[in-house]
């Protein structure tokens, strides 16, 4: 029983730090988002592990999506933004193109833009 | 039913109500910043203006009142499951399982704010992928754990009956691991998620604290309304207690099961994520104070999938009865006859 417990832990513990991804806070791409307005700092970035940096200067709570070129597949999104607060969003992506997307207030279509992910 | 149209109207504490109820809690004068709209003589008005502000007479209410709306809903579901647990035992005669109990809710808070440190302020992060899967695994299993928990309480019911003839069903008694687990998986299942936000909100308190105020206040509120709620259940008599709280739970059980499948459908492990059963968030926006709660009791989602609202109704119709059926009439549970404690195993 002990043993099995022990190897439980281990299994969960390696799958948690297998999945983790370099995070890159030099080439982050930083997002505002506000009330109306989503400001994506670069439209288009290499493929690979891209890191986007929100921070909410809005009132509301936002989210922010990284959508599929047809805006309905979800390749990556962080919830919980608070008013104030900043929030990571880490995912890869081939290169493609695809649709950034601020949500205050958690709900509608957002506020949403291209984004590019260069080969 | 109306709501004011134009700042600076009379209202009254009804109306007031409703506004707090349901309008965003948002600041600042953003036209259409909520999407809740009303028609008055056939023109579209937003009513969540102006801001609350007015009504409270501070000026920057927003970082606080979103941020202690996640605590909230992040703390609800949680401090419900463990105030029912600790509530049975307290009932039922079981006190010294409570420990137990306990021990779950520490490790769950140490893993999720450990990890959450890590990932917040560490150079790795977790992928979204990897954020979808571990959520939607772990709801799945914690639906799995409260149903058998709700199960578990409704057999100790009817053994209850037994004690007072002076027969003690051994094989209802049930481990303190076990307790530990539903404990743990009830604060553990969103902890990590609620660590990852309490973490960003602290680290932008080195420009502003108002985030993190609001998100513990939040936590804290959820905690004390547990703890209302632990007070109320114990007045109820024990039949009314185990037929009440087991309802409940299956409610709260069948939310957590459609959240999963939520989960899962936005990470592409099951389809049908834009395929919606209804959408109501034009009535009840998400930010709200209203969806807050909703959310966090019974993880009642304003725009629900069709997959999702067809798991929430094929977990709840039979589980309702099978529950229902197997607990005792009020006539058959008596209160323990004595306070000794209930031999248990691992």
């Amino acid at each position: 029983m002990l043993m099995a417990r022990r190897s439980l832990v281990l299994l969960v513990t390696l799958f948690v730090v297998g999945s983790c991804s370099d995070r890159d806070p030099i080439g982050a791409i930083q997002v505002t988002s506000t009330d109306d307005q989503c400001e994506v700092a670069s439209t288009s970035t290499p493929s690979g592990t891209i890191t986007f940096e929100v921070t909410n200067q809005g009132g509301n709570v936002t989210e922010f999506y990284l959508y599929e070129a047809d805006g309905l597949g979800i390749v990556g999104e962080v919830e919980d933004i608070g008013p104030g607060v900043t929030r990571q969003l880490v995912v890869e992506a081939p290169p493609g193109e695809y649709l950034t997307a601020c949500k205050p207030g958690m709900t509608g279509e957002g506020i949403r833009a291209p984004f590019t992910v260069t080969g | 039913m109306s709501l004011p149209s134009a700042p600076g109207r009379i209202r009254t504490p009804g109306q007031e109500l409703r506004r707090l109820l349901l309008c965003p809690l948002s600041y600042g004068g953003a036209v259409g910043d909520s999407h809740f709209k009303i028609r008055r003589n056939g023109v579209e008005k937003n009513p969540c203006q102006p801001p609350l502000r007015l009504l409270l007479g501070m000026p920057n209410v927003a970082p606080v009142l979103g941020n202690f709306l996640i605590g909230l809903r992040e703390g609800l579901e949680a401090s419900l499951v463990v105030g029912i647990l600790v509530a049975y035992l307290v009932k039922t005669g079981r006190r010294h399982l409570l420990p137990k109990v306990w021990l779950g809710v520490a490790i769950a808070v140490g893993i999720s704010l450990g990890v959450g440190a890590i990932l917040t302020y560490g150079p790795r992060g977790l992928s979204f992928e990897a954020q979808e899967a571990i959520g939607g695994v772990l709801s799945l299993v914690a639906v799995g754990f409260v149903t058998w928990m709700v199960f578990w309480m409704a057999r100790t019911a009817r053994s209850l009956r037994g004690e007072l003839e002076g027969k003690v069903d051994q094989a209802v008694a049930v481990g303190g691991t076990s307790l530990m687990l539903v404990a743990l998986l009830a604060v553990g299942r969103e902890g990590l998620e609620t660590a990852l936000f309490l973490w960003a909100a602290a680290k932008a308190a080195g420009s502003t604290t108002q985030p993190l105020l609001g998100g513990a206040l939040g936590l804290i509120v959820a905690v004390v309304l547990g703890l209302l709620f632990y007070r109320g259940t114990l007045r109820l008599n024990l039949s009314r207690f185990f037929r009440w709280t087991g309802a409940l739970l299956i409610v709260v059980a069948a939310g957590v099961l459609s959240y999963g499948i939520h989960d899962l459908q936005e990470a592409g492990i099951l389809p049908g994520l834009n395929t919606l059963a209804f959408d109501v968030s034009e009535q009840i926006p998400p930010g709200s104070f209203l969806a807050t709660i909703l959310k966090g009791t019974i993880n009642f989602s304003p725009r629900t999938s069709v997959l999702e609202a067809i798991a929430w109704t094929l977990y709840l119709i039979p589980t309702m009865f099978l529950f229902l059926r197997s607990i005792p009439r009020p006539s058959e549970v008596r209160q323990p006859a004595s306070a000794e404690p209930v031999p248990t195993h691992n």
